[in-house]
């Protein structure tokens, strides 16, 4: 309680004035019974004796006092509270009329200690009717409210639809010019190469293959539809005969493309490795079971 | 002699202050002084300041969770107080003295009469109320 600490606080500095005033009163007591000096152990000790026998005497006041369902002592739980502290209260009224000359004047700072209002941002609630108005206050509003920092995105669809545009814009351009990076290129103009690079278009042997070959996720669920039709037996035979001349027609096709894919690549023997950039692999095909 | 019912009204037995007493019969019971007896006291309390100011006895009652409704009862928890120090400092008085007549220094004026209150007087007095205090004689 009494500070070892070198700043004091408000609270400190109240407290402290209070322990000073006992203080005084003590010495003037040893005064009155004829000391003329005392040792500062000793009126430490009595000060501090006197401070935690009025505490007791309130502590134990007040005990008596909630004991019989009463909020506010009265003289006999007083009275009681100092004969159980081995104080005999008959001769309390003779040191009262034997000892009046000493009167301290010695009043305390009188400024409360008030806990300072740090950070209060805002009115707090005030409260409702049903609490009394003893109850410490509701916290500050940023404490329970929120308010999103962010602003609101625009809404507007003309402007969202600009948004949209140019992001595909810069998005088709990018992956363009990426794709030229990586590949090779043909340019329009003869001196400037890398102004305009268009990606070199490759020629394929036979050009009408990508319109008969289905793509992969068609032949996925091709797949799917035929083990279906297969553990199903269907009574439908055109589905499986429309599937049937679909998957001989692009299986002599992908043999074909995978003997021309072998022959472009060069050195590929079944082997799945070697060529390090992924976007320069071939495309896989998934293989097709060979159909009933 | 006693009244069996304590619902009936007592009809012999000296009342004081509303506080029923039991007669005595035969001076088996003596009859207990039940009557608050600082009532009287509290009334003579009001012009008396005692040496504690109020502010701060209650200060010191308030954070015990003492909440006095009557400042007169402060001021006399707070006299109880200074009559607890004050019989402290009148043994710790008579200790020193004991301790300075009897070496027979002086007989024909009394011991001077500076006596300082030492710790070596403290410790016995309060002794004697059952409170040990012990210092040690150096800080380190």
């Amino acid at each position: 309680r009494s500070g070892s600490k070198h700043g004091t606080t408000p609270a400190d500095n109240y407290y402290l004035a209070r322990r000073r005033t006992l203080q005084v009163v003590v010495s003037s007591l040893l005064t009155e019974a004829g000391f003329e000096s005392a040792e500062k152990a000793a009126v430490e000790t009595l000060t501090e004796m006197l401070q935690s026998y009025i505490s007791e005497i309130g502590r134990s006041a007040k005990s008596y006092c909630e004991h019989t369902a009463r909020t506010q002592p009265t003289l006999s739980d007083i009275v009681v509270t100092l004969v159980e502290m081995g104080f005999n209260v008959e001769l309390l009224p003779a040191y009262a009329k034997r000892s009046q000359r000493m009167v301290i004047t010695a009043p305390p700072v009188t400024n409360q200690p008030v806990t300072p209002k740090a950070l209060t941002a805002g009115q707090n609630k005030p409260h409702p009717s049903h609490i009394p108005s003893h109850f410490p206050e509701f916290p500050d509003p940023h404490t329970y409210i929120k308010t999103p920092t962010y602003r609101e995105p625009v809404s507007d669809y003309q402007v969202l639809r600009e948004k949209a545009a140019s992001q595909r814009r810069d998005v088709e351009r990018a992956l363009t010019r990426f794709m030229a990076k990586t590949g090779e290129t043909q340019s329009l103009f003869k001196d400037d190469v890398s102004t305009f690079p268009l990606i070199a278009a490759r020629p394929f042997t036979v050009p009408y293959l990508t319109a008969l070959l289905p793509s992969e996720l068609e032949m996925q669920q091709m797949e799917e539809t035929d083990s279906s039709e297969q553990e199903e037996q269907t009574d439908t035979e055109n589905l499986p005969l429309h599937m049937g001349t679909d998957d001989s027609g692009p299986e002599k096709e992908n043999s074909s493309v995978l003997q021309q894919n072998s022959s472009l690549a060069g050195s590929r023997n079944g082997e799945e490795n070697v060529i390090d950039n992924p976007y320069l692999r071939p495309v896989k095909k998934p293989k097709i079971r060979r159909k009933k | 002699a006693v009244p069996v019912s304590a619902a009936a009204a007592p009809p012999e037995g000296a009342m004081s202050n509303g506080v029923y007493v039991p007669s005595a019969a035969n001076g088996d019971v003596k009859p207990v002084v039940s009557s608050t007896p600082l009532v009287d006291f509290l009334l003579q309390l009001e012009d008396y300041t005692p040496t504690i100011p109020d502010a701060v006895t209650g200060y010191y009652l308030n954070r015990a969770g003492f909440e006095a409704s009557d400042p007169r009862i402060i001021r006399l928890i707070s006299l109880a107080a200074q009559k607890f120090i004050s019989d402290i400092a009148n043994d710790a008085l008579q200790h020193c003295k004991m301790k300075g007549t009897t070496s027979g220094s002086s007989r024909g004026k009394s011991k001077d009469k500076k006596y300082t209150l030492t710790m070596e007087d403290l410790a016995p007095a309060l002794a004697e109320y059952g409170i040990n205090v012990k210092k040690p004689h150096y800080f380190t």
